[in-house]
């Protein structure tokens, strides 16, 4: 995971999630209040109208009985409607009444229940009457010529002689009387009727009902509960809450945006010294290898010289024969640490692979080679052994590596070191062994690893870039090592 | 075709020649009759009457009136040949003499002299005939002064249907404005207002008829109009106690029916009750619209065209329909939605007429007149075009309010109110 989305992570978890649960939180409590707020108002206006409904049934209870008393002291009526006679005076009689008592709905029924008068819809009589319970208000359903309408009525009886007389008078209950009842524009009041089939749907909204008895129709005689019910929209909560979400949304990003841009500053801020850690250490790791690679290159030169020197203080005689044997292994060290410089001057060697007789290398290899008083040298060379592809310098240095490594595993001690190459199916087997301390097992796991060395002094380079030279080569390289019985390193490399 | 036109006329005059030879002289009523006067009046009348109108007035509508308003209009603007008083006697009107012959087959109608259109042109014969006829008579001009008329079937009485207001003699103004008629007044665009229509006539008297549709009519009373014809209950009791009016009775001139596509199931007595103006059950066996064989077949119904691919169009409503502004038809149109579970619905004269040509309504309660001169075109002008029953409802009768002292007014037979000539 990179650096700055590792600064990501952790600047959402220490930012966002408590900006979440801070936004939540607000919603939540926003519409808990806002909810028992509403509750409050429709629970109280739910009181009102069943104040309201209680205050306009006694109202017109109480034009009900002025009604009665003028119906009963109205000798013309009495002589209509117990005598027969003077129907125009009857039918006309609960229209004039109706009007001056400022009802909407006012029928005389007679004992057969059937319509006497009607003042909302006179030609109704002799038709059968929904008659409402004497006991309080109930609604019933009104008929007009031009349809049926609610109405909120009031019913009260009286007796003529020898016949019993049914008033029924109400209000209309349309949309202007239930607009009365919310003034308030977010409340809404609607009747539910029992014939209802579809009920207001109170998803999303807050109800509460007032119930009344209702007479659907004279075929229907016995009341059956109709409700009034308030309800408030939860519109508002609801836009409420799709305005909360949007700013949590806005907050969300700018502060993602501010993350991103704080990050972004941050870790360049910060991973400007680590690259210069890291570029100081990986010069470091090409000076040790150019170090080595020097040394590689001079310690032949300083055999020769100091191989002159004693030839001179001894045998100056000898000195221009042994100049000229030793010119050859001069001549070729430099021209190694020529190439090399002129490598390490391109940055990057760039492989010379051609087809190498590994034999000879090792032949080149072993000649410029110090060697040493206790080690005895073994090669077992065999002839027609196949070319390899490969840079010939890179082999030399893998080699030369390979060979100072098990001089040095004798640490001194009288020892044998032997380099061998064989064909090996598809491949040539180059392979050093020594009679040294050798390794243990962590030391084998560790061997190739850079910087890693057993030797005083050592740069702990040697191996690894022996392992990355095999391998740029296309090769394979492994170790076998017991300790105190010595180690082969085992290098294979495929036949051109 | 001169050829033709000349043996026409020789015809014609062949034939006029021969009905004079057999003409019996009838002697018409002369002006007034006495006991068509509804009040007795002052003989001189004065400058300006004021009548009221208790329903709109569309001068498209001349010289067929739809209402009481159009009729007491029309009456004093455009002329017939004859007309009938109150006792069913033919007066002079745009004919001032007649005759019959040939078993009473053939009349020949003399025009007044002194006839002429509201712009000066004098009325001739072919102004009478252009364009009007009938079943079972024919009109044809014999001379520019006398009009024939050929009957089917012979009559010993002048026939009733030419003082059908389908035969007043009119012609078209320029500019769509009221047809210029033949009667002792006129009137044009300028003199007419949605309050008022100021009728001129070429004696100097004004008559003044000014609308009470929107108003109370008893204002229009107290505000002292002369003639105040109504059927409303309220009112005639207000005027009744009035001692400056006299309300006179006018007959049963309209009858209530029900149209429907099939034979009403409820029972359709007592509906007198249901109406608050004066009404009583139908009298009389037959009514004119059982007696419409000689206009030929019924028309077929034609059902509203649907238009391909749409889905069948709901079922029609139980709506009973009624003219808006008509209290009888809309009690008539109420008591019957009580009795059959419908509903009333008050439409727009022209929206009425619009529905029940097309036949949408489950029923129509229509006022048509108790007596038409000639059933086939009343038929043709009041029915549906479907074939339609006609279940009688009741009749009503309008009365006529009248400034005692004031002018004479007279009525013609079918109730029709008039300025009575001086």
């Amino acid at each position: 995971m990179m650096f700055r989305t590792r600064l990501l992570a952790g600047f959402g978890v220490v930012v966002l999630v408590p900006l979440a649960v801070f936004g939540l939180g607000i919603r939540r409590e926003m519409s808990g209040r806002l909810a028992a707020e509403y509750e409050r108002r429709v629970g109280a206006l739910a009181g009102v109208i069943r104040a309201d409904v209680t205050r306009q049934s006694d109202g017109i209870a109480a034009r009900l009985a002025a009604l009665k008393g003028a119906l009963a002291a109205d000798n013309r009526f009495r002589v209509a409607a117990v005598q027969g006679g003077d129907r125009a005076y009857v039918l006309d009689y609960a229209g004039d009444a109706m009007r001056l008592a400022g009802l909407d709905y006012l029928q005389v029924l007679d004992d057969e229940g059937r319509v006497l008068s009607s003042g909302h819809f006179r030609n109704e009589y002799d038709r059968p009457a929904p008659i409402p319970p004497l006991s309080g208000p109930a609604l019933v359903r009104g008929r007009t010529a031009e349809g049926p309408f609610l109405a909120l009525v009031r019913a009260d009886s009286l007796r003529l002689p020898g016949r019993r007389f049914v008033l029924v008078g109400g209000t209309r209950v349309d949309s202007l009387f239930l607009a009365r009842l919310a003034p308030d524009p977010e409340l809404a009041v609607s009747v539910v009727l029992p014939s209802d089939s579809v009920t207001p749907d109170s998803t999303g909204q807050i109800v509460a009902e007032v119930t009344l008895p209702y007479v659907e129709s004279a075929e229907v005689p016995h009341a059956e509960p109709a409700r009034i019910v308030v309800t408030h929209s939860e519109s508002l909560l609801a836009a409420l809450r799709s305005s909360v979400n949007l700013w949590f949304a806005v907050a969300v990003l700018v502060t993602a945006l501010v993350a991103v841009l704080i990050a972004g500053w941050l870790s360049t801020r910060i991973s400007r010294p680590v690259t210069q850690m890291e570029h100081r250490a990986a010069l470091g790791d090409l000076a040790r290898q150019v170090t080595h690679d020097i040394k590689n290159g001079l310690a032949p030169l300083r055999h020769v010289f100091r191989h002159l020197t004693q030839v001179a203080q001894g045998e100056p005689e000898k000195l221009p024969g042994v100049f000229a044997e030793r010119q050859g292994t001069v001549d070729s060290s430099l021209g190694y640490l020529e190439t090399l410089a002129t490598n390490y001057a391109r940055l990057y060697p760039q492989a010379n692979e051609r087809p190498t007789d590994v034999n000879a290398v090792v032949r080149e290899a072993l000649r410029h080679s110090a060697g040493a008083d206790h080690a005895e040298l073994r090669t077992e060379l065999p002839d027609g052994l196949p070319p390899v592809r490969a840079d010939a310098l890179a082999l030399r240095r893998v080699i030369e590596n390979l060979l100072g490594n098990a001089l040095d595993s004798l640490e001194g001690r009288p020892g044998t070191v032997t380099v061998a190459t064989e064909r090996a199916g598809a491949v040539v087997r180059l392979s050093v062994g020594d009679t040294g301390r050798g390794m243990t097992k962590s030391e084998i796991d560790r061997a190739f690893d850079d910087f890693y060395t057993t030797k005083a002094g050592g740069t702990g380079l040697g191996l690894s870039i022996v392992r990355r030279l095999v391998l740029d080569a296309g090769g394979a390289l492994r170790v076998e090592s017991e300790p105190g019985k010595g180690s082969k390193f085992i290098v294979e490399l495929p036949a051109a | 075709m001169p050829a033709h036109r000349g043996v026409l006329s020789l015809a014609v005059l062949l034939a006029s020649a021969c009905a004079h030879a057999a003409r019996t002289p009838l002697a018409p009523a002369a002006g007034a009759t006495p006991g068509c006067l509804m009040v007795p009046g002052s003989a001189t009348r004065p400058p300006v009457i004021t009548a009221a109108l208790t329903d709109s007035v569309d001068p498209t509508h001349a010289a067929v009136p739809r209402n009481d308003a159009e009729r007491l209009v029309f009456r004093h603007l455009y002329e017939t040949l004859v007309r009938f008083d109150c006792e069913g006697r033919a007066v002079p009107a745009l004919a001032e003499s007649w005759t019959s012959s040939e078993g009473g087959r053939r009349w020949a109608f003399t025009l007044r002299a002194d006839a002429q259109f509201w712009d000066g042109a004098p009325v001739t014969a072919r102004d009478v005939v252009v364009g009007k006829g009938g079943v079972g008579y024919t009109l044809t001009p014999i001379d520019a002064r006398v009009v024939g008329v050929w009957l089917a079937r012979g009559s010993d009485d002048v026939p009733a249907f030419l003082a059908d207001p389908a035969l007043a003699v009119t012609k078209p103004a320029p500019g769509g404005d009221w047809p210029i008629g033949t009667g002792r007044y006129w009137v044009t665009g300028a003199n007419t207002t949605s309050q008022e229509i100021r009728a001129l006539s070429s004696a100097g008297d004004t008559l003044v008829f000014r609308q009470a549709a929107a108003s109370d009519p008893r204002d229009l009373l107290d505000a002292g109009v002369d003639l105040l014809v109504t059927r409303d209950r309220p009112v005639l009791d207000y005027a009744a106690t009035q001692p400056a009016f006299a309300v006179v009775e006018l007959p049963w001139d309209r009858i209530y029916v029900l149209a429907t596509v099939e034979r009403p199931t409820m029972r359709l007595d007592g509906l007198e009750q249901a109406v608050r103006s004066e009404a009583r059950r139908p009298q009389g066996g037959s009514f004119w619209w059982e007696e419409l064989q000689a206009c030929g077949p019924p028309p077929v119904a034609v059902p509203p065209a649907a238009s391909p691919g749409a889905l069948p169009p709901p079922p029609p409503p139980r709506r009973i329909a009624y003219v808006r502004g008509d209290p009888t038809g809309r009690d008539l149109a109420a008591r019957i939605a009580a009795l059959g579970g419908g509903v009333a619905a008050g439409l727009a004269p022209a929206d009425f007429a619009k529905s029940l040509r097309a036949g949408t309504g489950a029923g129509y309660v229509l006022a048509l007149p108790r007596a038409v001169p000639e059933p086939c075109r009343a038929a043709r002008d009041l029915l549906p075009p479907w074939p339609v029953s006609v279940a009688p409802l009741v009749e009503t009768r309008a009365r006529a309010v009248v400034r005692r002292a004031v002018s004479r007014w007279g009525m013609d037979g079918d109730g029709t109110v008039h300025l009575a000539p001086q």
